[in-house]
């Protein structure tokens, strides 16, 4: 992961639309992935990556990436090699699976600008992690397919996620709270107050009419929107 | 529902009294402890949110004379909810006594963030673990000493409902001591503390304790702190507050508590062995999860429903009434009291004021103590019953649904069932709902549709001789309306529903004597509020009838009440002194029902009336104390014709369907 290093992490807050700052192999990436996406559109040209390009020197980096064997031109015609199939299959995945996750996960709006930071700081290990963490989804919220990794076909039998939401177990179940995504400051502070913490074990009683959970000796009943926030494992 | 004394307050605050200040999470036995070290009782119920307000009591405590004050429970010192912004205030406000806080030791965990905060407050103070049996049976067991240890302070034990522990209870108050335990939050925070701590006053609370309030983001500190400070240091303090919290994501309110549970966890772990649970509390436990089961939950519920109808309704309002008003007071001392009257007072006009058709022996007293008092009676008797089992929260389960379409959740039930014992307390006990629109929400819904104890007495007194489709048109009607109203309100007042996060107590069996005392505080509470304003009702009535207003009044709202409602030109007295108490109009209505000068039509449509009638003079006020003289005015000005419009409607409905009941 040597080149990996180089790259800064843009600074911004989540949900804020941060721009995406490229550096040198960032671009490129970015390029592997407009390559990536036209050709599942089967309208892979020069002339449509230019367009689909918001960079100034693409058809630089075009030519640079020809030099350095990732992919082939030939005329119109553009070629992933096989190290530049794999890279360009490894970008898209994390960038999905980084869409997957905001989207999902956090509920945030301009997902995308996220995501688009996110993909380039991914390793391999939390790559995968993150597919699990989120059930090895098959698609991104757009529609478009998230290339499988390894971890996907090793859990084909077993899909179901180590970690989901609290309101997605089944009563009786035990789980331990490893997060929480809250819709509100106040709601968090509400059931950090009555010991919803991560860490916390929890038993779910019921989903009808209304959850019920149990901690240590204190039963709570909560709304159904509150359990979508609490993500938990099961022990 | 027993009034727990508010004005108590100012006359004790500056006294230089020894104090003993109870705190702790809700439900965990403070009331209970309070009655016990006091003689004086205070409402105590198996659910969380029975005390809304702080109430004194005097008490001689290890031969000093001591005030003891009651408080409403805290899950945290940074309140959610207004009942939970009076015990923090109280903590901030009052010259420091002695805390004791109150722990249900099966639910230590919870417990110990309290401990902690009040550690941080540098407060002496000394930790009760009540409720050592309910944690004994379920196999949980604490190491006193060792917790003692860790604290550095006293450390009880105790069964307040049993009395037992109390000895050393009151050995351990004598020697309170500020906690040597201390939580270690994050560098940023523990940064923003000391920044802040440099610009707050002295207080009776800890800086460090009110820098974590306030970077905990406490909005209800803002009144203390423009009190105490200049704006522009407000601003400062602001800013602190903003920089720290802007190096996190999650709130700072969530992160301190994180960091006092774990720590919490912490000391548990050195406390708190686990043993085969007791057997005893297997049976309670189903019974709690029936009924809250999405199929078992609701004939359980009818089955409630039934028992209260055939416990209140026709063993209350039918035999019992019927023995008290026509064996007591019709043959014995009504007559009695003519021969007497005749006898001491010659003058005929005050006979008739206290015999006559308007007498305060013949009308007001009959109706109070024969009519109301056994119906209020028995209803309270089966209140109590189901307040200590513990299974009104559980209502709120199972009712959560239907109460989000009025913009309510859940937990509003409690206020609402609550109403139906008395309108005036569950108007305070509002408190307990999260949100400003919540609680307008109920105080109109509990001026509207929910009938208290005394009114559905009487009311479940004339259901009693209709068949089951006059009793569900009159519920229907009330449940529509209750629906309807709720649907619109909830549009129109601005602000944002609550969550629905509410702590279920355990299914307990009742005890005997806390259901019997609580029912002789509610009897006399009744008779000491309700008695007077039958009396007033009676004589406005009288003299009404003396210089000839009431035909006036009669012919005046006959086209109303004949002509919109189809009732009889005397249902309008019922009326009348329907504006005193709601519960006095519907006794009204039960004479007239009784002497059969109602059909079943026109007792469903009044019933439908009476119900959604302007609330009492004692709930009017109550919402003017809790809502404000504006709300409360433009909640009756709706009410009132409302409730005619309704009736008028189901009147001409009934009829033009000919429907017969």
């Amino acid at each position: 992961m040597t080149e990996r290093k180089r790259i800064d992490i843009v600074e911004g807050k989540a949900g804020h639309p941060a721009l995406c700052v490229l550096p040198e192999i960032e671009k490129e990436d970015e390029l592997f992935e407009i390559i990536w996406t036209l050709r599942e559109d089967g309208k892979l040209t020069i002339d449509q990556i230019i367009q689909s390009c918001s960079l100034p020197e693409c058809e630089n980096i075009l030519q640079d990436l020809s030099k350095k064997g990732w992919i082939n031109i030939k005329g119109q015609a553009v070629e992933l090699l096989p190290k530049g199939e794999k890279r360009a299959r490894e970008l898209v995945r994390r960038h999905r699976l980084s869409l997957r996750m905001f989207y999902d996960l956090f509920a945030l709006d301009g997902a995308e600008a996220e995501a688009c930071k996110f993909e380039h700081i991914l390793s391999p290990e939390v790559t995968d992690s993150v597919c699990t963490l989120l059930g090895h989804p098959p698609n991104s919220p757009d529609g478009k397919p998230i290339p499988r990794g390894e971890c996907c076909s090793m859990f084909k039998q077993e899909m179901k996620p180590l970690v989901g939401p609290l309101a997605d177990i089944m009563p009786g179940d035990q789980a331990k709270i490893v997060f929480i995504t809250p819709g509100s400051h106040s709601r968090l502070d509400r059931l950090s107050a009555m010991g919803v913490v991560p860490g916390s074990v929890v038993k779910l009683h019921q989903k009808k009419p209304s959850y019920v959970i149990q901690l240590g000796e204190t039963m709570i009943a909560v709304d159904k929107d509150i359990t979508k926030e609490i993500f938990v494992k099961k022990v | 529902m027993h009034d727990h004394g508010s004005n108590d307050g100012e006359r004790y605050r500056d006294s230089n009294l020894h104090k003993v200040l109870l705190i702790g999470n809700p439900n965990v036995g403070k009331s209970a402890l309070f009655g016990l070290l006091t003689g004086r009782y205070v409402t105590v119920s198996n659910y969380p949110g029975t005390t809304v307000e702080v109430t004194y009591g005097n008490a001689v405590l290890n031969r000093t004379r001591t005030l003891v004050i009651d408080t409403p429970g805290v899950n945290s010192l940074v309140p959610m909810s207004e009942d939970e912004k009076v015990t923090r205030d109280i903590l901030l406000t009052d010259r420091a006594g002695v805390v004791v806080q109150v722990a249900d030791t099966k639910n230590l965990r919870r417990g110990l963030t309290i401990t902690l905060q009040l550690a941080e407050m540098e407060v002496p103070f000394i930790l009760d673990l009540n409720m050592d049996d309910e944690a004994k049976s379920r196999g949980i067991l604490i190491d006193q000493e060792k917790l003692s240890q860790l604290l550095g302070i006293e450390v009880v034990k105790t069964v307040a409902i049993r009395r037992s522990g109390i000895d050393k209870l009151l050995k351990g108050i004598q020697h309170p001591r500020p906690s040597s335990i201390t939580v270690r939050y994050d560098d940023a925070i523990e940064g923003g503390i000391r920044d802040i701590t440099a610009l707050l006053p002295e207080a009776n609370i800890s800086r460090r304790a009110l820098a974590l309030m306030i970077l905990a983001g406490d909005e209800s500190l803002k009144g203390w702190l423009h009190a105490n400070l200049q704006d522009h240091v407000i601003e400062d303090i602001e800013k602190i507050r903003q920089d720290v919290q802007s190096r996190f994501n999650n709130s700072l309110g969530y992160l301190i508590n994180q960091r006092r549970l774990k720590k919490a966890d912490e000391v548990l772990s050195q406390v708190l062995s686990l043993h085969e649970a007791g057997k005893g509390s297997a049976i309670a436990f189903h019974l709690g999860k029936w009924s809250m089961h999405p199929v078992y939950g609701l004939p359980i519920l009818l089955a409630v429903l039934y028992l209260v109808y055939q416990f209140v309704g026709v063993l209350g309002a039918g035999d019992a009434v019927g023995f008290l008003e026509e064996t007591v007071f019709g043959e014995y001392l009504n007559p009695w009291a003519a021969k007497i009257v005749h006898f001491i007072v010659p003058v005929p006009f005050l006979q008739e004021l206290l015999i006559g058709d308007y007498g305060i022996i013949t009308m007001a007293l009959t109706y109070a103590i024969a009519i109301v008092l056994p119906i209020v009676g028995f209803f309270f008797i089966a209140f109590g019953i189901l307040e200590d089992s513990g299974y009104l929260p559980r209502l709120a389960v199972m009712v959560n649904r239907i109460f989000k379409i009025m913009g309510l959740n859940g937990k509003a039930v409690l206020p609402m069932v609550l109403g139906l014992g008395c309108d005036t307390m569950a108007t305070l006990t509002t408190r307990i709902l999260e949100t400003k629109k919540e609680r307008i929400l109920v105080t109109l819904l509990l001026a509207l549709g929910v009938p208290c104890s005394a009114q559905l007495g009487v009311i479940l007194g004339m259901v009693a001789g209709l068949s089951g489709l006059a009793t569900t048109i009159w519920i229907g009607s009330i449940v529509l309306v209750m629906l309807l109203v709720g649907y619109l309100a909830a549009k129109i007042v601005p602000g944002e529903p609550s969550d629905f996060v509410l702590e279920l107590p355990p299914i307990r069996v009742p005890q005997l004597m806390n259901i019997l005392v609580k029912t002789a505080a509610r009897v006399q509470w009744y008779l000491k509020e309700a008695v007077p304003l039958f009396i007033l009702g009676t004589f406005i009535l009288f003299v009404g009838h003396k210089v000839g207003a009431l035909e006036y009044i009669q012919k005046l709202t006959d086209p109303l009440v004949v002509g919109v409602l189809g009732l009889p030109s005397k249902a309008a007295e019922a009326f009348v002194i329907g504006f005193l108490r709601r519960d006095y109009g519907a006794a009204g209505l039960f004479m007239l029902a009784k002497n059969g000068l109602l059909d079943p039509i026109q007792i469903v449509v009044s019933l439908v009336v009476i119900t959604l009638f302007v609330p009492c003079i004692a709930n009017f006020f109550m919402m003017v104390k809790e809502r404000g003289l504006k709300t409360a005015l433009t909640m009756v000005a709706f009410i009132f014709p409302f409730a005619f419009a309704v009736g008028g409607v189901l009147n001409w409905i009934l009829r033009t369907l000919n429907v017969t009941l």
